[in-house]
């Protein structure tokens, strides 16, 4: 076990240090840097906000300034917002983007491991059908598109949710809706394919054989080996709700990392584009890392190696 | 001669001598009774049986032909604004009044539009003058005036004598059949202009794929060793990123330079699912004894992998392609959505949704046309792809 979780450690962190590098390359591949701007500034402003952001320096030495930076966990100054640092865009935003995708991740597991043993359950009657028209408009629904929908005929036209913010209890079902729709869609269809293979099985006949009832069979015996493929995409799933999508926070105007992250492409603040890309990648390879070594306490069988 | 023969043989000799000519059935039964099918032709069978499959390929068919046909037909451009007729339903109620031969409509914004009655937008009447206190607006239309009351919601409009029309009309658009959007643009034009950047995008995601993804993946999986080792980690690396995030970052370097570099980015790193699911192919695939065949006989390494594995590995392929195309045509919907995609004033479904939902309140239609589009494209390339899932390969079906 040790010498697994060392072994990827170690490939997760060059991983890491490559998309660092990536990115880093990307961003000052930028034609005309960071201050170009419509109105052509002075050459000393020019040459004294390079100075600033040691921007004159080789780039190899700029790159190790960031990796240092990296390890006492700070991502730099913000190019575009004098005084204000990456670090304050995530501190800012997290809470929100947090609050949100973990509200939403419970949602989505409540909601869909129980819809797909429904529909596994009652396979080809119709609750198996209701469950499987929902998911299939889950997956090819937009995001954008739900949310914008959800917005116009429960914010607007009934009126009983708020429009936007996160102030209310309330306020959080659309956001909620439209951000799980996906996953729980994806999810709840993985969860009922995977069950109707295992309760093929032989051993599930034995455990029917030995007189147990039906809920001891599904829980105690089928679930255990059906939920593995839930967990393996579980990673990137919570990953993704955690950092929360840029367009349910654009369109319910929640102050979250995503709506940081868009503000930073559109305004070409390129630190704030690094350091939320670092961000994202560091917590999406820490996620499956650990779903990674869950999975593996959950099946005894998978080999570790 | 294995057992189970011997053993039929000597039950037959207890009736028949194995000299003897065989009875003409008996030499029948061995005759093929039809013709012979080709996988193939197979495929094509279970596709067509399936309805939902058929009917998807049906729309995504129509919905081409509109985006390439459609914008002559309407006869308009995706960016000619008539900002007098911004913000105008594709169904009207308009005020008629005795006297007046048109019909006048007022739109979300308050401007009066004189329509007649077949639907025909003729102009938006001048406005002479405005109480702000008594909330009444005059507007001169064919020398008489009209009056618009808007201290009421919704407002009313009345006549020169300040009574109310004689009726109200639900009447079509007949100019704009999906209405204006808020700089008066027509919203059924920009919709096949946004299909047809969607398709576009679908194409080039089935373009790179083809061409990147399964060359690449096929590589890596049938040289193997060290080689497969970088190739794959490569694809690790690009995979770590969110691919939208990816996308962005690209576009960042490239500039906004619209379509061209959704293209750019999304070529440069989509083809890596596919890249896995040939590499995954062909690793199985090298294995097996009509490659060692090939190789026996002195076929080079890309001879077998073109005539050899790729066709072997077909279905995977076509799955894993139709499962990614519905994804790009989401990612640029998305982008164009959150602001960083096509650059206005160019048409793009995501672009339209965005525009619509500014006015969301008072001109929800500007949003059902870019969204019920997507989701109909959405829905035809998944119901075409399940289709073609369970015709390739019915073992898949989930």
């Amino acid at each position: 076990m040790t010498r697994y979780i060392v072994k990827r450690l170690g490939t997760s962190l060059v991983t890491l240090l490559f998309v660092i590098l990536l990115t880093f390359v990307l961003m000052h591949s930028v034609p005309g840097g960071p201050f170009a701007q419509e109105k052509e500034a002075p050459p000393e402003v020019l040459d004294a906000l390079n100075a600033k952001y040691h921007l004159d320096q080789p780039l190899v030495v700029q790159f190790f300034e960031y990796l240092g930076g990296l390890l006492r966990f700070e991502l730099g100054p913000s190019f575009k917002y004098t005084g204000r640092t990456v670090n304050d865009f995530i501190v800012n935003g997290a809470p929100f983007s947090m609050r949100l995708g973990l509200i939403t991740l419970v949602f989505v597991l409540i909601a869909a491991i129980p819809m797909g043993i429904l529909a596994a359950r009652r396979n080809g009657r119709w609750p198996d059908a209701v469950v499987m028209i929902i998911a299939t408009l889950g997956i090819t629904i937009p995001s954008f598109v739900a949310a914008a929908g959800l917005m116009y005929v429960f914010a607007y036209r009934l009126n009983w949710v708020p429009t936007f913010g996160l102030d209310k209890p309330t306020s959080y079902i659309l956001p909620v809706l439209a951000l799980g729709g996906y996953s729980l869609s994806f999810l709840a269809r993985l969860m009922r394919s995977s069950l109707l293979e295992v309760m093929g099985q032989d051993y599930i006949r034995t455990a029917r054989a030995k007189g147990l009832s039906e809920v001891r069979v599904i829980t105690r015996h089928a679930l255990r080996n059906a939920i593995i493929p839930v967990l393996t995409v579980l990673g990137p799933t919570v990953a993704g709700l955690l950092t929360g999508s840029f367009v349910i926070e654009k369109i319910f105007a929640i102050p979250g990392m995503g709506s940081y992250f868009v503000d930073s492409v559109t305004q070409r603040d390129y630190t704030t584009i690094m350091g939320m890309t670092t961000f994202y990648a560091a917590f999406l390879i820490t996620m499956v890392f650990v779903v990674d070594l869950f999975y593996r306490l959950v099946d005894p069988r998978i080999e570790l190696g | 001669m294995a057992a189970g023969d011997t053993s039929t043989g000597r039950r037959d000799a207890a009736t028949v001598s194995d000299w003897d000519l065989l009875a003409a059935d008996r030499l029948r039964a061995q005759a093929v009774p039809r013709p012979g099918r080709s996988f193939w032709q197979d495929v094509w069978s279970r596709f067509i049986s399936r309805r939902m499959a058929v009917f998807g390929a049906v729309i995504l068919i129509l919905i081409a032909l509109l985006a390439v046909f459609g914008p002559s037909l309407t006869g308009r451009s995706y960016n000619r604004q008539e900002s007098s007729l911004a913000n105008i339903p594709p169904v009207l109620s308009a005020t008629e009044f005795a006297g007046q031969a048109n019909w006048f409509y007022v739109n979300p914004s308050l401007k009066v539009i004189e329509v007649t009655p077949d639907g025909h937008l003729v102009r938006q009447v001048p406005q002479v003058s405005d109480d702000m206190l008594t909330k009444r607006a005059i507007f001169e239309a064919d020398g008489t005036a009209v009056q618009l009351d808007y201290s009421r919601q919704p407002p009313v409009l009345l006549g020169a004598d300040g009574q109310p029309g004689e009726r109200t009309h639900l009447v079509w658009n007949a100019d704009y059949r999906l209405g204006t959007d808020a700089l008066g643009r027509d919203v059924l034009t920009r919709t096949f202009y946004g299909a047809r950047i969607s398709l576009a995008v679908a194409l080039v995601a089935t373009l790179v794929n083809a061409l990147i993804g399964i060359i690449y993946g096929g590589v890596s999986g049938y040289v193997g060793g060290a080689v497969d080792t970088v190739m794959m980690r490569i694809v690790d690396i690009i995979n770590t990123i969110p691919l939208a995030l990816y996308v962005i970052l690209v576009k960042v370097v490239l500039g906004s330079g619209g379509f061209s570099s959704i293209v750019i980015a999304l070529a440069s790193v989509y083809w890596v699912d596919m890249a896995r699911v040939v590499r995954g192919q062909a690793l199985s695939l090298k294995n097996q004894e009509f490659v060692l065949a090939a190789r026996t006989i002195g076929s080079p390494p890309g001879a077998i992998l073109r005539r050899h594995i790729l066709p072997n590995a077909l279905g995977p392929i076509i799955v894993t392609g139709t499962m990614l195309i519905p994804s790009a045509i989401f990612i640029e919907a998305f982008l164009s959505f959150i602001g960083i995609g096509i650059a206005p004033p160019m048409a793009s479904l995501g672009t339209m949704a965005n525009d619509a939902l500014a006015t969301l309140r008072s001109s929800p239609y500007q949003l059902l046309a870019p969204t019920a589009t997507i989701c109909l494209i959405m829905f035809a390339f998944n119901f075409v792809g399940d289709g073609l899932r369970d015709a390739l390969d019915p073992k898949l079906r989930a």
